[in-house]
């Protein structure tokens, strides 16, 4: 018996991800979602392309334009569909260029938690005992504190920059990752295929990246979708405390922190607007990810 | 027992320690207040006498040493902004913070509790449909933002309700509070709702989940078999069953409230703990982040011992062993 097919007893992690992605398709508001949430990335990616103007030239911005509410002409002829800023920046291109900025925390501090916390609970699974109770340990304590309140504090003692509130949210994440893993690692540890795996000498390491790892990862695909959603969320809450990206760089929550100042005086666009596309960004995300629960364990819902 | 509480006493104080020798150091390395402590303008050695008399010139273990020695005997160090001890700055503002807190739990039961429990009298209810759908919302949708739009319908367009501060204090039995009097509830009103939004989701979620289990059990039955109504079932056989573990919940997450009510408190202006700890990070007024930092940190843990003592104590199952497990 090779080492191939005691993998295959627990199904092929690559058939696994066919299957979910035609489960998806066949359900309305789970491939709709998806859409949303593909359309709504592409739009990032693609806003130095596809935004009417460029924000942040400071040789076409001009401060007469200062606070035209949505379908105003602006002065060198470009319509103004959500209105401009108080400096006189087309709101529609600030969005999409903040929602790049937006989407870029998010994704690189998912990517950097989702990869500490798999090595931390695979360590932690595999080796348990003592390194475990501890790993488990730290992991509680942090989880005790809600997010927002640790991000805060690291970036009160880390300072301003965008490398900074990557690192904030990734330390505030990787906890929920190493948590989830571990207890899908524990799962899997007492299976069968496992124990051959043990039996045949293999070395650690192989068995911790072609065993555990690929059968320990789909517990992690609905936590990392709604994880994001929630990083986008928290990043937005810091920019608009004014701890989080700096002005230069701005995005969806440091647009409705700028927005903040001109409600009073009725000018609704310049905070309005980034907050739906905020919400539209998160909801998207979170009814995706409740949907991807759904397909990948139908037990768990309801 | 005895043994638990003490075990997890002692790592309650390692893990204080531990976050104030952390901060401490790390704060050390962001900035330099001296810059906001003086005029631009001042001359050089008008700079280094303001480092010396805070002690700024020291190295930074013999500054965590006197803070250390300092905070032992209650001092946890003056403002650099106020130029007050940053514990009693804390203790003003606390009461500010404590009260929006709490009403807004009451908002978060007043509403979530009914939603939740006809969701779970009625799974499959249009009606039901539509709450839960709101839910996924509620959840997606970022606070503040949902804050400012309060104030631009309500204070803006509407002109009904204050935008900012805590308005006019009342007392009544020693306590002073704005929910004793008509301006200082127009005042409370918004912060404390907006706070509420993310609870609302959370009790109305329990109180479904407790709803469909009690629902289902044979006292239940019984009691309709009996042909007693709706109402009275409702009343004296569901509510009482699902409020423990809501009560106890609602219970950890007051601590959650007391951390959210930073983001509110920054955007109606709530003279309370999160805008002064806001404020003093962007003014890195370092002994007021520092105090708020070990208070939270005490806070949270005094919380998790006291609801894992509670949780030990209604459940035998639940081992007492803390990091043995």
């Amino acid at each position: 018996m090779s080492a191939g097919d005691t993998r295959a007893t627990a199904g092929s992690p690559l058939r696994a991800l066919s299957k979910w992605a035609h489960a998806v398709w066949s359900r309305p508001s789970a491939s709709i979602s998806g859409l949303f949430v593909l359309l709504i990335a592409t739009l990032a990616a693609l806003a130095p392309l596809i935004a009417p103007t460029n924000p942040y030239d400071l040789a076409t911005v001009s401060i007469l334009d200062g606070r035209l509410p949505p379908g105003q002409e602006m002065f060198d002829g470009t319509v103004a569909l959500l209105g401009t800023d108080g400096a006189g920046r087309d709101v529609l291109s600030a969005i999409l260029w903040g929602l790049r900025t937006s989407l870029i925390v998010a994704i690189s501090s998912a990517t950097i938690a989702l990869t500490v916390g798999l090595t931390v609970g695979l360590a932690a699974a595999f080796y348990g005992g003592r390194l475990d109770a501890f790993l488990m340990r730290v992991v509680d304590i942090q989880l005790s504190f809600p997010a927002i309140l640790v991000a805060l504090v690291l970036l009160a003692l880390l300072g301003k920059g965008i490398d900074k509130v990557i690192i904030a949210l990734a330390i505030v994440q990787w906890a929920v990752y190493a948590r989830t893993v571990r207890a899908a690692a524990m799962v899997e540890r007492r299976k069968e295929y496992f124990e051959a795996a043990t039996c045949l000498e293999l070395s650690n390491g192989r068995i911790i990246w072609k065993h555990l790892l690929p059968n320990s990862v789909s517990s992690l695909i609905v936590l990392a979708t709604l994880q994001t959603a929630h990083s986008i969320t928290i990043e937005a809450t810091l920019s608009f405390l004014g701890v989080g990206v700096p002005i230069t760089e701005p995005s969806l929550g440091s647009l409705i922190s700028n927005g903040f100042d001109f409600i009073l005086s009725g000018a609704y666009w310049i905070t309005f607007f980034p907050g739906v596309m905020l919400l539209a960004t998160v909801a998207a995300i979170n009814i995706f990810g409740d949907q991807l629960r759904t397909i990948i364990n139908p037990r768990l819902s309801r | 027992m005895f043994a638990f509480i003490l075990r997890r006493s002692i790592q309650s104080v390692v893990v204080l320690f531990v976050m104030s020798l952390l901060v401490f150091c790390m704060i050390n390395l962001v900035g330099d207040p001296v810059d906001m402590l003086v005029n631009p303008e001042s001359l050089p050695d008008e700079i280094e006498r303001v480092r010396r008399d805070f002690g700024l010139d020291q190295p930074v273990y013999i500054q965590y040493w006197q803070f250390l020695k300092g905070a032992l005997s209650g001092d946890l160090g003056k403002s650099y902004v106020f130029g007050r001890p940053a514990l009693a700055l804390m203790a003003e503002r606390f009461p500010a913070t404590l009260e929006l807190a709490f009403c807004a739990l009451i908002i978060a039961v007043i509403i979530g509790l009914p939603l939740g429990i006809y969701a779970g009298l009625r799974p499959d209810g249009f009606a039901t449909r539509i709450i839960m759908g709101m839910s996924v919302l509620g959840i997606s949708i970022p606070t503040f933002w949902l804050g400012l739009m309060m104030i631009i319908l309500f204070s803006v367009i509407l002109g009904w309700l204050p935008v900012s501060g805590r308005g006019e204090i009342g007392v009544f039995l020693g306590v002073e509070s704005s929910i004793f009097t008509m301006d200082g509830l127009k005042h409370l009103i918004m912060p404390a709702t907006n706070l509420a939004l993310f609870k609302i989701a959370m009790v109305m979620r329990l109180a479904r989940a407790g709803t469909s289990e009690v629902m289902a059990q044979d006292f239940i039955r019984f009691a309709r078999a009996k042909g007693l109504p709706r109402k009275r079932i409702i009343k004296s056989h569901l509510l009482p069953n699902i409020l423990i573990p809501i009560v106890t919940v609602i219970g950890i997450e007051f601590g959650t409230l007391i951390a959210f009510a930073t983001v509110t408190e920054s955007i109606f202006s709530w003279p309370g703990l999160g805008k002064l700890v806001i404020d003093a990070i962007i003014n890195l007024d370092r002994p007021v982040v520092v105090a708020y930092l070990l208070f939270v940190v005490a806070l949270f843990l005094a919380l998790n011992l006291i609801v894992d003592i509670i949780y030990a104590a209604l459940d035998p199952r639940v081992r007492l062993q803390g990091d043995d497990t």
